[in-house]
């Protein structure tokens, strides 16, 4: 059976680049003027706005911050994220979601089996473990953020919860685009949950026969059928491919990747060469819609 | 000095250069897709390579996390055959714990630290082909694969190392200009600001050649900034071009 | 190797398709390579280099000729010694002593494999016998940690002996009888190594009850055991080891074997035609392509 060996590829990114109007580098000044309010990416010194990251200036009113291109999650409140958990603690679970400190998962925060609304008790505490322990994936919504920036989650809701068969796929959390929402049900017959701190989860769609989500208390451990597991190793080929070509990932581009990949064998979208014919057709069939 | 003349009489230098040349300096961010942050460089035929991860959670050894800022780790090494005679050991002997210490004070001097309490930010920073100015190699690395990583700071810190030969001084040397015993000055410093956040020197000079050699070392970091700054700037564009684009 | 932790819903989900269905979570089968990319003649100060990258695990080689005393067990031939360094840039967890026990463990193979005197023209490399000779030191750092880190240092290694020119030497004998050695300094009076007999290594994992070649993080954190089988051109297994804390059983050792071995001789193939092409290059772009 065949095995490449090559050398080594031209990084991809744009060959043609024009340098944005607002490009600062850390050092950099902004503006002199006292008016406006410092944000992110800036500090003051001397009465002068200077940049302290790479990225491009933005303005909205008064207030001036600069993105940089790659960091790490900075959590919002009411954002969908997809974490691991890392510890289980006192009435608390710590989740790893790719920030600057563990999120916190409080025993209170999240829904009892069954449904069941009342006060935790000290058995609540000591079954934790048999719910979620060190290394499951579970989905939440960001609550509130600590004053140390850490945040803490919730999983109230049915559709968060431990997730079960699929593929965990890890890009930058600059490349996720902020939607309504970030839970699509594809037509592939695959579900994709484009977490804020960029961790992305592909599963199968449940099917009608099977139970609504009911927070993951339930795991379905029966095998996945050959044609699925094939539709979810395409998409986690294509959402890697989009990372790699460093394109936004929403549901719209991923469902254009994936109708573009379907020209080539599953396997074959590992090559780089062939992942650059497809991020090529969708980044033009995008430019055209955009215009 | 015996053997090799390091300056020529028509003021060139054993590789050719002219004594306020730097030397060919080449550079990449963003190497590995892995780490937060990463950048390579080469000055002349010494290569270093820079890693940034974090900032994240302060991870078992290094303590208890600070309450009022971010634990900076550094750690130097060099690959063992990056030097001519092969070294032993990449990483904890003498030379390589002070060099990351050093890295250690430069950066924090530089990074905003309050910004992220209780977290801790790894810089690695590994000397692949070791021909002189390792250390300067090594903080401009480091300084484009923090930006690359998105940690702020409050500016560039870019180093460069200067000599003395026959009353000139010599900018950005080699390690055959190092290693003829004359004295070496490293400085690193923030461009936009001039101030200086290390300060280094090795064997005996003269302190009325002081400020002519610190001038240059000055000048050459300055030369560096623009280098390292127009980089920095195109892989901007690219990465913003291509995420504009979808 | 640096492991990540899975739930028990992707341990499964991986699993059941190892084992029913020949589908990997990338679309791979079992018996399948990720893309490698190979470059030689990195490193300018060294004998001959190397830089592999296999997706997401990339390492370095570098190997320098020294000329010394002999062992004393061997002392007309020439030798060669691994170093394993498992670069912070790869992990936080490889900084300081981190990667010191797996470093060792990976050095003691290499030095296994490579010990039996068929390897390399071990003779070639005695300058003097009992007084003077070569002694390759092949220096591997690993600058990404993604899974399957035998199998890509090994074809790492392969690939830096292939582009190793070890400076032409002449002994003369003066008139009263002692030796003179001369080491010329033209760059172009070299010898390379015939590398033809050297082994790749293949790792075969078993996942639950099947198993795999080119491992990813994922796979390895589901599997408890596998065999890496030096496997040479022909065929041949030049040596073998089992690692892991699970136990197999004979039967699926024999199935691992064999497809170690037609995989080996596929790989070490591939690898000749690339480095008759490419692997005597002296000066390629490194990490700036």
């Amino acid at each position: 059976m065949a095995i490449f060996i090559t050398t080594p590829r031209k990084r991809h990114v744009c060959d043609e680049f024009t340098e944005p109007q607002r490009l600062v580098t850390p050092g950099a000044t902004i503006t002199a003027d006292s008016d406006f309010m410092r944000g992110h990416g800036t500090y003051m010194e001397e009465d002068e706005l200077i940049a302290s990251v790479a990225g491009v200036v933005e303005k909205v009113n008064k207030l001036i911050s600069v993105r940089p291109l790659k960091t790490r999650y900075n959590g919002e409140v009411g954002d969908v994220i997809v974490g691991r958990i890392q510890e289980v603690g006192q009435k608390r679970w710590k989740v790893d979601v790719n920030s600057r400190l563990n999120a916190i998962l409080m025993l209170s925060a999240v829904n009892l089996p069954g449904g069941e609304l009342r006060k935790r008790s000290a058995e609540d505490e000591l079954k934790m473990r048999q719910y979620l322990t060190e290394g499951d994936l579970i989905s939440a919504e960001v609550q509130s953020v600590f004053s140390d920036g850490a945040l803490s989650l919730h999983t109230r809701s049915l559709k968060y919860g431990k997730l079960g068969q699929g593929i965990m796929v890890r890009v930058s959390p600059s490349l996720i685009k902020r939607r309504k929402t970030h839970f699509h049900n594809l037509t592939c017959g695959a579900s994709v949950i484009l977490g804020n701190n960029g961790y992305v989860w592909i599963t199968r769609t449940p099917t009608e026969e099977e139970e609504a989500p009911d927070g993951g208390f339930v795991q379905n451990l029966q095998p996945v059928s050959d044609e699925d597991r094939r539709v979810l190793a395409r998409l986690r080929n294509c959402i890697l491919g989009l990372a790699d070509h460093r394109m936004m990932l929403y549901d719209t581009s991923v469902i254009y990747t994936y109708a573009a990949s379907e020209d080539y064998p599953v396997a074959d979208l590992l090559n780089p060469d062939i992942m650059k014919d497809v991020i090529l057709k969708v980044r033009q069939q995008l430019n055209q819609e955009a215009t | 000095m015996a053997g090799l003349e390091l300056l020529s009489d028509e003021g060139f230098r054993l590789d050719g250069r002219r004594p306020s040349e730097l030397r060919k300096i080449r550079l990449r961010l963003g190497v590995f897709d892995q780490a937060d942050g990463s950048a390579y460089i080469e000055q002349g035929n010494t290569k270093a390579l820079a890693t940034v991860y974090g900032p994240h959670e302060v991870l078992g050894g290094k303590g208890k996390p600070l309450h009022d800022k971010v634990i900076i780790n550094c750690q130097y090494s060099m690959a063992t055959f990056s030097t001519n005679e092969r070294k032993n050991r990449p990483q904890g002997d003498r030379k390589s714990t002070e060099m990351s210490l050093h890295l250690q004070r430069t950066f924090e001097a530089t990074i905003q630290t309050h910004l992220y309490p209780r977290s801790q930010i790894d810089i690695f920073v590994q000397i692949l082909q070791a021909d002189g100015g390792n250390y300067c190699a090594c903080v401009n690395a480091a300084t484009l694969a923090i930006i690359n990583a998105g940690i702020p700071m409050k500016d560039y810190v870019c180093a460069c190392s200067s000599g003395y030969v026959n009353n000139t001084p010599l900018t950005d040397v080699s390690y055959l200009e190092e290693s003829q015993g004359g004295p070496v000055v490293t400085v690193a410093m923030l461009p936009k600001s001039e101030q200086i956040a290390l300060f280094k020197m090795d064997n005996r000079l003269h302190v009325d050649h002081l400020e002519q050699v610190l001038e240059v070392a000055s000048k050459g970091c300055k030369d560096m900034y623009a280098v390292m700054n127009a980089a920095v700037k195109e892989h901007v564009s690219r990465m913003a071009k291509s995420m504009e684009c979808s | 190797m640096a492991s990540i932790q899975l739930g028990e819903g992707e341990k499964t989900f991986i699993i059941h398709g190892i084992c029913k269905d020949d589908l990997r979570s990338d679309g791979r089968t079992c018996l399948s390579y990720r893309n490698f990319e190979l470059e030689c003649g990195v490193v300018s100060n060294t004998s001959g280099s190397a830089r592999l990258k296999l997706s997401n695990t990339q390492v370095l080689v570098g190997v320098k000729a020294e000329m010394g005393p002999p062992n004393p067990l061997n002392p007309s031939r020439g030798g060669i010694e691994f170093f394993v360094d498992f670069s912070a840039n790869a992990s936080p967890k490889f900084a300081g002593r981190g990667g010191d026990e797996l470093a060792a463990e990976i050095s003691n193979m290499l030095g296994l494999v490579y010990k039996n005197k068929k390897m390399l023209d071990y003779k070639s490399l005695c300058v003097i016998a009992g007084q003077c000779v070569w002694t390759l030191y092949a220096d591997i750092v690993v600058l990404e940690c993604g899974g399957n880190l035998l199998d890509a240092i090994a074809l790492a290694v392969k690939a830096a002996l292939y582009n190793t020119r070890i400076p032409l030497v002449t002994v003369h004998k003066d008139m009263d009888g002692t030796e003179d050695i001369d080491v010329s300094s033209n760059p172009h009076d070299f010898v390379t190594l015939d590398t033809k007999n050297l082994p790749v290594l293949v790792t075969v994992t078993t996942v639950g009850s099947g198993h795999i070649v080119d491992a990813t993080l994922e796979e390895e954190a589901c599997s408890m055991a596998c065999i890496v089988a030096a496997v040479n051109k022909e065929g041949a297994i030049d040596g073998m080891v089992k690692k892991g804390s699970g136990s197999l059983t004979i039967d699926s050792i024999y199935k691992m074997l064999t497809s170690a071995k037609q995989i080996g001789k596929d790989l070490n193939k591939s690898l000749d035609d690339f480095l008759s092409k490419k692997g005597s290059d002296m000066s390629s772009k490194g990490f700036l392509t």
